[in-house]
């Protein structure tokens, strides 16, 4: 009986882990786009372990939070010419999300719609309506709109060598927040214009006359870009939405071979639900060297060692690993300015922990050792411990100086010379005195 | 010629006792100046240190200036009233108290 039971338990614990291991996302998709359109990108979601929710803007249901709870773990909003949406799910419900750690995938488009200002709290900036991305290079037979656009492998979001991919829909200007990541950069040739026509070219015109002042154009402007919250949730905003379409991924590139549209969804996606690049720290310890347990003070010119425990997120296994490959991490032992800024670097026999050693600093006072390392793409990495460090006790001073060595000489010297004196002395006395003796008698 | 002169006459004339006090007297100014000299072009640190210890030189003489002064047989005179033991005591109490007081604050 109670093999039984353990064995229910067991089974029961084991289906739990793997469902725990698949996310549910909500998929916002405007009527007119058709779900069999996509299928390229939402099957691949499916394969990876997604759950995908369908549901149009103005929908009531499914609720993506009931009552303040969350229902979804991700939101992809492929609704880029709707003006108007349900209640619970309005661009400015969608930023309160975030803060839930709710990751957010939004495709814009060249039309004025909410999400136009919503692009803008993220320090994207939008070109005028109407205005998509247009360019004549290369030579090809779709429209001039339809732009394939080379993907530079610098992110460390992308996989390396993905061919260049199809895209039509509006560019946008990147604002100067270092929590914004670009991952895709418009063409150096393209420009974004309110007209397909060459005729109407003259606001361009006059626009690159004036040294470039409000030129759309040139690889300055963002075609997919990602922002990072200070909770670590992830939002990518897309200049449209064909390119995650069937249709672009099987288009055949001007150049010949196929393109990387399949890919480049792939890794943004999982860039966006945090199958990728996502740290965290596990634990970080601090003691004086030679012991293993924190004291309660630490006092000046103490040698501390700090160690840190990182870990990755592997998505193929859905478990955190520990992670060696933070090369720049830094540690500060800060009383209202860092007084020790050191680097804080892997310990090669152990994967995942980081650890320094230092000198506490001559100032006694109430100190945090802060680690703080943010890097585009990464999870952010910050923690905050703080310590007292207190002047030494009485009786921590060293005994004898060695300084002073010429006096306690002397000094001793003094008392020895006057103890020889004075038994020298009173010996004499005594001879003196049989001497004296003897002669009296 | 005179410095010379002055020292035969000391040779010759000074009781052996007294030629022992001074013979002290000559080892602890030595060890007092050692002290200065050290503190002037090393280091005054630290200073309670050179303190006593400079202390001790200067007391100690000062002491036994006087005990040479109390017991030489010239000075009769002078000290009717002092015998010479009495004179050795008074220096002996007054170094031990002069010590106690230079290792207390020799640190």
């Amino acid at each position: 009986m109670r093999l039984l039971s353990s064995v229910l338990v067991t089974l029961l614990a084991l289906t739990k882990i793997s469902f725990a291991s698949s996310s549910s996302v909500l998929v916002v998709l405007d009527p007119s786009l058709n779900r069999e359109d996509y299928s390229i990108f939402f099957g691949g979601l499916e394969e990876r372990g997604y759950n995908l929710t369908f549901r149009a803007p103005k929908d009531d249901t499914p609720a993506i939070t009931d009552y303040g709870v969350p229902n979804y773990d991700h939101v992809i909003l492929f609704a880029p010419d709707t003006k108007s949406y349900a209640q619970d799910i309005t661009p400015q419900s969608l930023v309160g999300l975030l803060s839930e750690n709710i990751n957010l995938l939004i495709a814009l488009s060249p039309k004025q719609t909410p999400l136009t200002s919503l692009a803008a709290e993220f320090s994207l900036i939008l070109p005028p309506p109407e205005t998509p991305l247009i360019s004549h290079h290369p030579a090809r037979s779709e429209p001039i709109t339809t732009i394939p656009v080379p993907v530079s492998s610098s992110s460390p979001i992308l996989t390396p060598g993905i061919p260049p991919i199809w895209f039509t829909g509006a560019p946008h200007a990147l604002g100067s927040t270092p929590m914004l990541v670009p991952i895709l950069r418009a063409p150096a040739e393209s420009f974004a214009a309110d007209s397909t026509s060459d005729a109407d070219s003259d606001a361009l015109i006059a626009a690159s006359e004036k040294s470039g002042e409000g030129l759309w154009a040139g690889s300055r402007m963002g075609l997919v870009t990602g922002f990072q919250t200070k909770v670590n949730s992830r939002v990518v905003f897309a200049g449209g939405v064909k390119m995650f379409s069937d249709e672009y991924a099987k288009k055949e590139l001007p150049s010949g071979g196929a393109p990387g549209n399949a890919l480049f969804a792939t890794d943004v996606a999982a860039w966006v639900f945090q199958e990728k690049l996502r740290l965290r720290i596990d634990g970080v310890e601090h003691h004086r060297v030679g012991e293993s347990v924190a004291p309660e003070v630490y006092t000046t010119n103490d040698e501390i060692v700090y160690t840190a425990h990182i870990s990755a997120y592997d998505s193929k296994t859905s478990a955190w690993k520990p992670y060696s490959g933070v090369d720049d991490l830094q540690l500060e032992f800060t009383m209202l300015d860092p007084h020790i800024r050191t680097s804080l670097p892997a310990v090669p026999g152990s994967p995942g922990t980081y650890q320094i050693r230092f000198r506490a600093p001559d100032r006694h006072g109430v100190f945090k050792f802060v680690l703080n390392w943010k890097r585009k793409g990464y999870s952010y990495l910050e923690s905050s411990t703080t310590v007292p460090v207190v002047p030494p006790r009485h009786d921590q001073y060293p005994r004898f100086l060695s300084a002073a060595w010429p006096y306690y000489a002397g000094a001793i010297s003094t008392s020895i010379g006057f103890f020889l004196f004075a038994a020298l002395w009173l010996a004499g006395d005594v001879k003196g005195e049989r001497k004296k003796g003897s002669k009296v008698e | 010629m005179a410095v010379s002169t002055l020292w035969k006459s000391y040779l010759d004339q000074t009781p052996d006792r007294l030629k022992f006090i001074d013979a002290f007297l000559v080892f602890i100014v030595l060890s007092g100046v050692l002290q200065f000299v050290y503190c002037v072009l090393v280091t005054n640190f630290p200073f309670n240190a050179f303190l006593a210890g400079f202390a001790s030189s200067v007391g100690q003489f000062v002491l036994t200036a006087s005990l040479r002064a109390q017991v030489n047989p010239e000075n009769r005179s002078e000290f009717k009233e002092v015998s010479p033991e009495r004179a050795f005591a008074d220096f002996a109490l007054g170094s031990i108290v002069l010590h106690f007081f230079v290792f207390n604050f020799l640190g």
